[in-house]
């Protein structure tokens, strides 16, 4: 309770600067008159029409029970009399972020949706979007203010535009911009190996993989390190920053290469790190790996890059702390004795882990401009943040209405933490009292469910998955995923997470050259040389003039 | 002498075309002002501003525009000579078959596909050929090394190509069986009273009989040249096979849908509308001169 309100006076602070902002507008859906209470339920009900994003293969919902009616959705409708109605609805990924630029495009909108970063500023630019200043300020709840102080004002930059808050980011746990590498632990210890610290012990076990039969089916058909799919990413950047699954990020970082984001040379200037020599350097590496069959083979071209991991076939694959949402599930029921560890490898030249990290905010809640109620998402989301540990969440939580996630951004370790000292007895769950860490209670509750002893070997055969998948999933990602990123680390940073003027126009070109240039070079269709060209025509096709306009923005 | 009553049947039945052309192809036209905007959807087409020939210097200015103009002409000339010449000898095989109902059952099963979606076939077909698909392990069998089919720029056309005639030309082929059902059997009962060979027969009596129809729709596909597939080839291609793979249509699908470059990406898109403009003009003025095919 007196954390709450050392949290509600925190908050009160720069509540109050913010209104110094807003002061003179008038949005139409605040007209209320006393206190704004967060949770308060509407007198009257109230629509609430939405585009809503859909995992196609997600068989979760109870029959009758539809994206549109759920039991998030009821809760919605019961605890503040707020009507969602699906407007239309799209396909998790590349479908929805379409389905969402052409209702931009066509200027036909619903009166919420979650965005990503390019499309909110297209808004924002079009003018489609509801000020939420005055809204934000009066009802968001303790909690979700608290969740944006800690990131240092950088996710309220991000939805701040001449000074008026346009969306509610999301806030989002760091260590989703962490990529480790994931490794088959029954694997290893099956051809005597131990966990590849450095490039070239990589290669070794990588080469191992694919030439010593680890499945033990006596076929030649493993594959030492998975890659991407089609359409999916070599190495988060920039502007998508986080959950980069099955990229090859890590081994960018051992070569202190930084692909995709802004950096800052030794002088200080702002430059690209991916026509840096570091990045050379690595493409190299991973070209000669790629031509040695180390790496999948059909690199950028599988359907489903998850696959060979599911069906047991891949040995290594480079991905954030939440593998234990999926694919994992999928990979032990396939084979029970999948032992999935993750470790911040492989270090770089002097013993260290380099990890990029992501944006604290990278999806977005906007309203139509217009729209009568902007401050019922805040109420949403604030219910979301209050109630999230109580739900039954062999549902997912994705089904709530305009979801997007929020928590402190070191949540997974600090729960992760957590957890390790509650199996070890040092702690008991009433020594974690922080209501912001909203979900702790519930897996301090449910940790012995599905851990077996001995509670500090996370190998898999001491799980029982069968107890809770839910449950699982979540305990998983934590101890195994989380929990190595209690290591140190060295954290990169982008100088920036967001479009300058001149990448509205021309990034688009631009990366596509970059995506074109790096795979062709990796899967040995273009020399490594082709990487000075690239840098050559980088900087002609508008990359020195957005380096200008970086180096304005960071100034 | 018609009566009044039969002609205003066929402009009833005109109508629904009509709309359809209205509402489809005349009133989206207007859209094409956005090549001339820095558009902004949220003022609309009227109060966005404009910036004259901006977008249109930039496309010229893009490495890629000439690319993806070779690459749409290079498949789509390549689709339309392979779904005419494949068949056109099919149904010649087909016509010389004297059994009908194997002739029936062949005909019913290569038309099969082309009821199936590019989503569907070309998820077959990266399965078929993927590194360790059969026509890979057909290739092993064979003592070939295995080949990365979709990372191959310079195969990626005539896969494209090969699997599209594959799709269409059994329903290509009812075309021609339907001419050759035109022509009369006393020519060729005449010509093998002469003596003539099948192979004669073929080259002197079918063909001829064919001609005009080949001719039509060789010069009708003109006009569609520069459509040389979007759904087969976006759901095939990746980035390295941009080089020979990225089309006008793809590519203005990204520009336009994924990055929000309208005005660029319309652009491009009223170049493409201009060009196929003045080539349905050239191909229809050709089918009237040659196969004496008028609309009016």
């Amino acid at each position: 309770m007196m954390l709450m309100l050392a949290f509600t006076s925190a908050c009160n602070s720069t509540g109050s600067k913010e209104n110094g902002t807003a002061e003179n507008n008038t949005t139409p859906g605040v007209t209320e008159q006393g206190p704004a209470d967060p949770f308060g339920k509407y007198e009257q009900t109230i629509t609430l029409r939405y585009g809503k994003e859909v995992d196609p293969t997600d068989k979760s919902l109870p029959a009758g029970d539809t994206p549109e009616n759920n039991q998030y959705s009821r809760y919605v409708k019961d605890n503040l009399n707020i009507d969602t109605k699906v407007t239309w609805q799209a396909a998790t990924g590349t479908n929805y972020e379409q389905k969402v630029n052409l209702a931009i495009s066509s200027n036909d909108l619903p009166d919420a949706l979650v965005v990503k970063d390019t499309q909110l500023r297209a808004m924002v630019k079009a003018g489609q979007l509801e000020d939420l200043t005055d809204a934000f300020n009066r009802y968001a709840s303790p909690a979700m203010k608290s969740y944006m102080e800690k990131t240092n004002g950088v996710s309220a930059e991000a939805v701040t535009f001449d000074g008026k808050m346009y969306a509610i980011p999301s806030i989002q746990v760091h260590s989703d911009g962490v990529h480790q590498m994931w490794v088959r632990k029954d694997w290893l210890d099956k051809l005597g190996l131990e966990p590849p610290k450095t490039i070239e012990e990589l290669e070794n076990v990588a080469k191992a993989f694919v030439e010593q039969d680890p499945d033990g089916n006596g076929q030649n058909d493993t594959i030492g390190i998975a890659g991407q799919q089609n359409g999916g990413r070599l190495y988060a950047n920039f502007l998508e920053s986080t959950n980069n699954t099955y990229g090859l990020d890590p081994i960018f970082g051992a070569y202190k290469a930084y692909p995709g984001y802004w950096l800052k040379d030794d002088s200080g200037n702002p430059v690209y790190g991916s026509i840096l020599p570091e990045t050379k350097e690595a493409l190299a590496k991973l070209r000669e790996m790629y031509a040695n069959g180390l790496i999948d083979k059909e690199l950028g071209i599988r359907k489903s890059a998850s696959e060979p991991v599911v069906n047991g076939k891949a040995g290594i694959f480079f991905a954030p702390w939440w593998m234990g949402y999926g694919p994992l599930p999928d990979a032990i029921k396939n084979d029970p004795k999948a032992n999935w560890q993750a470790y911040l490898l492989p270090l770089d030249a002097e013993g260290q882990f380099n990890a990029h990290m992501g944006a604290p905010s990278t999806v977005f809640v906007v309203v139509r401009k217009g729209y009568e109620h902007p401050e019922a998402i805040i109420k949403m989301l604030n219910l979301l943040i209050r109630d999230e540990s109580k739900f039954d969440i062999s549902v997912p939580v994705g089904h709530y209405p305009l979801r997007v996630p929020m928590s402190y951004m070191d949540e997974s370790e600090y729960s992760a933490k957590a957890l390790q000292e509650v199996l070890a007895g040092s702690k008991q769950s009433e020594d974690f009292t922080d209501p912001g860490y909203k979900l702790l209670a519930a897996d301090i509750q449910n940790v012995k469910k599905v851990k077996k002893e001995p509670y500090d070997n996370m190998d898999i055969q001491y799980w029982d998955p069968q107890a809770d998948l839910g449950v699982w999933s979540r305990i998983y990602s934590l101890l195994v995923g989380s929990s190595s990123l209690q290591q140190d680390y060295n954290k990169v940073y982008s100088l920036l997470y967001s479009q300058t003027r001149t990448m509205e126009s021309r990034w688009s070109n631009l990366k596509k050259l970059e995506d074109e240039t790096f795979l062709k070079i990796i899967m040995g269709a273009a020399p490594l040389d082709t990487f000075d060209t690239f840098v050559s025509d980088w900087k002609k096709q508008g990359g020195d003039k957005i380096i200008e306009e970086v180096k304005e923005y960071v100034k | 002498m018609r009566n009044r009553t039969f002609i205003k049947h066929y402009y009833i039945m005109l109508l629904p075309g009509f709309v359809w052309l209205l509402l489809i192809s005349i009133i989206p036209m207007f859209g094409i002002a956005i090549a001339f905007q820095d558009f902004n959807p949220g003022q609309g087409i009227w109060k966005s501003p404009w910036i004259g020939l901006e977008n249109f210097e930039y496309m010229f200015s893009l490495n890629d525009t000439k690319t993806i103009f070779f690459n749409t002409v290079n498949i789509a000339v390549m689709k339309i000579g392979g779904n005419l010449i494949v068949p056109l000898i099919f149904a010649i095989m087909l016509n010389e078959l004297r059994l009908m109902v194997i002739k029936r059952w062949v005909q019913t099963i290569v038309y099969l596909p082309h009821f199936l979606s590019w989503v569907i076939l070309s998820g077959i077909l990266l399965d078929v050929f993927s590194y360790t698909g059969p026509v890979n392990g057909l290739l092993h069998m064979l003592g070939i090394e295995p080949v990365l089919f979709f990372a191959r720029a310079d195969l990626f056309p005539f896969i494209v190509v090969g699997s599209d005639v594959w799709k269409e030309f059994g329903f290509n082929t009812i075309i021609y069986l339907a001419a050759l059902t035109g022509i009369s059997p006393s020519l060729y009962e005449a010509a093998s009273i002469d003596g003539a060979t099948r192979l004669r027969r073929i080259w002197h009596v079918t063909l001829p009989g064919l001609r005009t129809t080949i001719v039509l729709l060789a010069v009708l596909s003109l006009g569609n040249v520069l459509n040389a597939g979007f759904d087969q080839i976006f759901n095939m291609y990746n980035p390295l096979l941009y080089s020979t793979g990225d089309i006008i249509d793809t590519w203005v699908y990204r520009e336009g849908l994924l990055n929000m470059q309208y005005g660029l990406a319309t652009a491009v898109g009223l170049l493409k509308s201009v060009v196929s403009f003045v080539l349905i003009i050239i191909s229809y003025l050709l089918a009237s001169k040659f196969a004496n095919y008028r609309i009016f």
